[in-house]
């Protein structure tokens, strides 16, 4: 493959590459998403290809190895086209099924199908699961039918015709203007608009400058950022043409984190393609743009997703962050003028140029535009990435899509937006998934992290395990921050461990206020949100804690005895036997009781009892 | 040749240097600005945040580090808000339950108005200012010393823990550490920590004026920018 030339080359190799599949008659979809390779997918996907060539139908049906599909849970999960089959929990031992019954006779095999949690029923199709019915997926769509690793799928898609159309008549300042009026804003935390962003950046003097695409994704429990440029990376490297071109750069960074193999290895391999092909390099498609793009990879610093820790990491320098009294889009990678995005935020641009902007606005509320995705996790029936229009109730993303809560106990509470983001009480589950909306109620959308909390979790301890990640995260640069996090986690411990006095609470709402305003970067800024945002909505647990020295949901050990309901205890010895303490006493037939000097609050009795006979008080 | 920008910092219009930071430009019209981590001659990074202004953009008050702001034209600076005030007390009464046992961090309690430290003491010997290691990097051009880890863990050390032959051992990291120097009781054994509060008639200037330079006594003792 010589590289492309003209708009016509690329245009032709598409018409090409399309007549070259005309006689494939069916697509086997096998997810080879992260999640999905950890429920060995892989050897799902060996064992299918010696299936097929086997059976001799490598020409007639494509076996596509596709990213990730978002139903993680079911996962290794095949999508059969045509028929948009959905198939889950598939093993190796399948394949042969799998090919000769459904590719070749066309039967379903039921036993693959997905059968739904919450109303029992049995569906064939994809679209029919209501997991993905409430969804309204436009860039996890695009992962379905494309191969990674493979750039002719994505241009067989109709990919880089965003980039066509933008080279061929439209200048920065269009390109500029149709993303600014889209509304787009920014999907890695902070929301800022793109277009403002885009354009102060092409303002701004000099004439190096630099895209990057911010793929260091470390939330604990999201992973967007991660399946789309693993499941679709051409699509990121087509949106950052596009902004590079807008913005007049002429090199681009993808930093992304090396704690994602697939994800380093998609995007690397992605970049070889598209400078093969011509569509990175100098004068792209003869037209006067070159651009290139190099892989960064990041060492798993939480605090290098900041933009100033980030470009600091590019440069080979300790990842810290640094005052951003002028902001990186004057100052930024290099001291050069800088756009930096998240991955998400790239994702989008392509679809937005080919459509026109007015069909992205068309898509959420006032002030936030398209489509957000989710990662959606917790103690939740079905975990997976969810991508919904913005405005969506966070209701209809936690019942209708996520099935609501697992083994029955009632959701108490919603954690958006990550370590930085704050816990949403189950009342207020009508808010829209809105930039503004969650912001007002003391939380964010951040990454798009939400993790689903059930009656059985401790909000102070949810705050301690925040604090904790975020103390083990921070760079320790500047002092609210370091002493501050340090200080805000000494309180709660305090508090869960049973020494908590009840002035403590107001020293904790005015130390988390100060490290808001003081610290140096967003990392320190946000830090104190879980604390603020489960004392705003959970005080009556802090209290708890503090004066009755309890422990509403039984988490924290130090406020919790464990004790035998003699009503309920048939002595049937199982706790007993499961106590790795020795510290369950009792004779066969006869009630049992703990010895609390003994007991470590483990738990193991509690979840081995049958009878539902201890409890922790 | 200078260029000269026009600033408002606490209402009144300084005629400052292009280029130079607020804090400078404030410290120089003798308006206080409590700084630890700042030493005129090396360069700011603003980590101690205690010289935290109010910078007001279109209406809203931003806070921001005073010794990383430069000067601009029509720029509003304020530094002795109510809310400017609670936020450094704040901070310097984190500063002051970390490290107590010296006289900087006492001076500068004081004079940001701490009368309490509501935290457990730590009898920590560094608080991170990061004047060593810039004096050591940026005078010398040695890096003999740097910080090392992240966070909690985070400390000045040599490069793996072992004394390079180019640190040559000159003593300005000593020199310009806020720990070397003790209370006036001398140092704190631990357990004895304390805010110690000592100098009353200093306490009265710190409370009285807040916002302007008085050549305070404490000046000194936190090497304050007009003393250096």
């Amino acid at each position: 493959m010589s590289s492309l030339n003209s708009f016509r080359e690329l245009e032709h190799l598409r018409e090409w590459l399309r007549q070259q599949r005309q006689n494939i008659t069916t697509t086997v979809m096998v997810c080879g998403g992260t999640g999905c390779k950890a429920s060995r997918s892989q050897a799902v996907i060996d064992a299918v290809k010696d299936e097929l060539s086997r059976q001799e139908l490598d020409t007639k049906v494509r076996l596509c190895v596709t990213g990730c599909h978002g139903f993680c849970e079911q996962g290794p999960v095949i999508i059969i086209e045509p028929g948009n089959i959905f198939y889950c929990h598939v093993s190796p031992d399948d394949a042969f099924e799998v090919v000769y019954q459904t590719v070749v006779k066309g039967e379903i095999i039921e036993r693959l199908l997905y059968t739904d949690a919450v109303s029992g029923k049995t569906t064939r199709t994809m679209s029919e699961i209501p997991f993905y019915r409430a969804q309204d997926r436009q860039i996890l769509s695009q992962n379905l039918n494309v191969d990674p690793c493979s750039i002719e799928d994505y241009i067989v898609a109709g990919g880089y015709s965003a980039l066509t159309k933008m080279l061929r008549g439209m200048t920065p300042e269009n390109i500029i203007k149709e993303i600014t009026s889209s509304g787009l804003r920014g999907r890695g935390g902070g929301g800022f608009p793109t277009g403002r962003k885009w354009s102060e950046c092409r303002e701004a003097p000099g004439d190096e400058k630099y895209v990057i695409c911010n793929a260091d994704e470390g939330d604990p429990g999201a992973y967007m950022d991660r399946c789309v440029l693993e499941g679709n990376p051409h699509l990121v490297l087509e949106g950052m043409m596009i902004g590079a071109w807008a913005v007049g750069a002429g090199k681009g960074y993808v930093y992304v984190r090396n704690e994602y193999p697939l994800a380093v290895q998609h995007a690397q391999i992605a970049v070889e393609q598209a400078r093969k092909f011509g569509l990175l390099g100098d004068n792209i498609l003869s037209s006067s743009f070159s651009f290139n793009v190099e892989i960064a990879r990041g060492g798993g610093a939480f605090v290098c997703g900041e933009s100033t820790a980030l470009m600091a990491s590019v440069e080979g320098k300790v990842g810290e962050p640094r005052a951003k009294d002028v902001h990186t889009v004057v100052d930024g990678l290099y001291h050069k003028p800088t756009v930096l995005n998240n991955v998400e935020t790239w994702a989008n641009v392509p679809s937005i140029i080919l459509n026109g902007s007015s069909w992205f606005a068309s898509k959420g509320t006032q002030g936030s535009k398209g489509t957000k995705i989710l990662a959606l996790t917790g103690r939740i029936k079905n975990t997976g990435l969810v991508e919904v229009a913005m405005g969506t109730p966070i209701r209809t993303v936690v019942y209708d899509i996520g099935g609501g809560a697992l083994n029955g106990n009632p959701v108490k509470a919603v954690q958006t937006g990550g370590p930085s983001g704050g816990c949403l009480p189950v009342d207020m589950f009508d808010l829209a998934i809105d930039f503004d909306v969650l912001y007002e109620a003391g939380s964010m959308i951040g990454s798009g992290g939400m993790v689903v909390m059930d009656e059985g979790t401790c909000m102070v301890d949810v705050a301690k395990y925040f604090l904790t990640f975020l103390q083990d995260e921070s760079c320790g640069k500047c002092l609210p921050c370091r002493l501050g996090i340090d200080r805000m986690l000494e309180i709660i411990t305090d508090i869960t461990e049973g020494r908590g006095k009840p002035e403590q609470l107001d020293l904790l709402e005015e130390l988390a206020d100060t490290v808001v305003q003081t610290a140096l970067c967003g990392l320190g800024k946000t830090a104190p949100n879980p604390v603020l945002s489960t004392l705003r909505y959970f005080c009556p647990e802090y209290e708890a804690h503090i004066g009755e020295k309890k422990c509403p949901a039984g988490v924290c050990k130090a406020l919790i005895t464990y004790w035998i309901d003699p009503d309920k205890c048939n002595g049937c010895g199982v706790c007993l036997r499961g106590c790795v303490y020795g510290a369950i006493t009792g004779r066969k037939k006869q009630v049992h009781i703990i010895d609390a000097q003994l007991c470590q609050k483990c738990g193991i009795c509690r979840s081995e009892c049958k009878f539902d006979a201890i409890r922790v008080v | 040749m200078l260029k000269y920008v026009n600033v408002s910092i606490d209402g009144a219009i300084i005629h400052a240097v292009k280029g130079t930071s607020v804090l400078d430009t404030a410290l120089e019209y003798g308006i206080c600005i409590p700084h630890l981590c700042h030493v005129p001659y090396l360069s700011d990074i603003g980590t101690c945040r205690l010289c935290i202004v109010e910078h007001v953009v279109n209406g809203r008050s931003n806070v921001t580090t005073s010794c990383t702001l430069k000067v601009e034209e029509g720029m509003v600076i304020r530094t002795n808000t109510d809310r400017i005030r609670k936020l450094r007390r704040n901070l310097a009464e984190l500063l002051a339950a970390q490290a107590p046992n010296s006289r900087a961090i006492q001076d500068i309690a004081l004079r940001c108005g701490v009368k309490e430290v509501r935290y457990p003491f730590r009898n920590e010997d560094c608080v991170l200012c990061g004047r060593c290691v810039r004096v050591c990097a940026e005078v010398w051009k040695a890096r003999a010393i740097g910080f090392v880890g992240r966070g909690k863990d985070r400390h000045v050390d040599y490069p793996f823990g072992i004394r390079p032959d180019f640190c040559k051992q000159c003593g300005s990291c000593i020199q310009l550490c806020p720990m070397t120097i003790p209370p006036c009781d001398g140092p704190m054994k631990p357990g004895e920590e304390r805010l110690c509060g000592n100098c009353e008639s200093q306490l009265i200037i710190a409370d009285e004026t807040p916002g302007s330079c008085v050549w305070c006594k404490l000046g000194e003792g936190f090497a304050c920018g007009r003393y250096v």
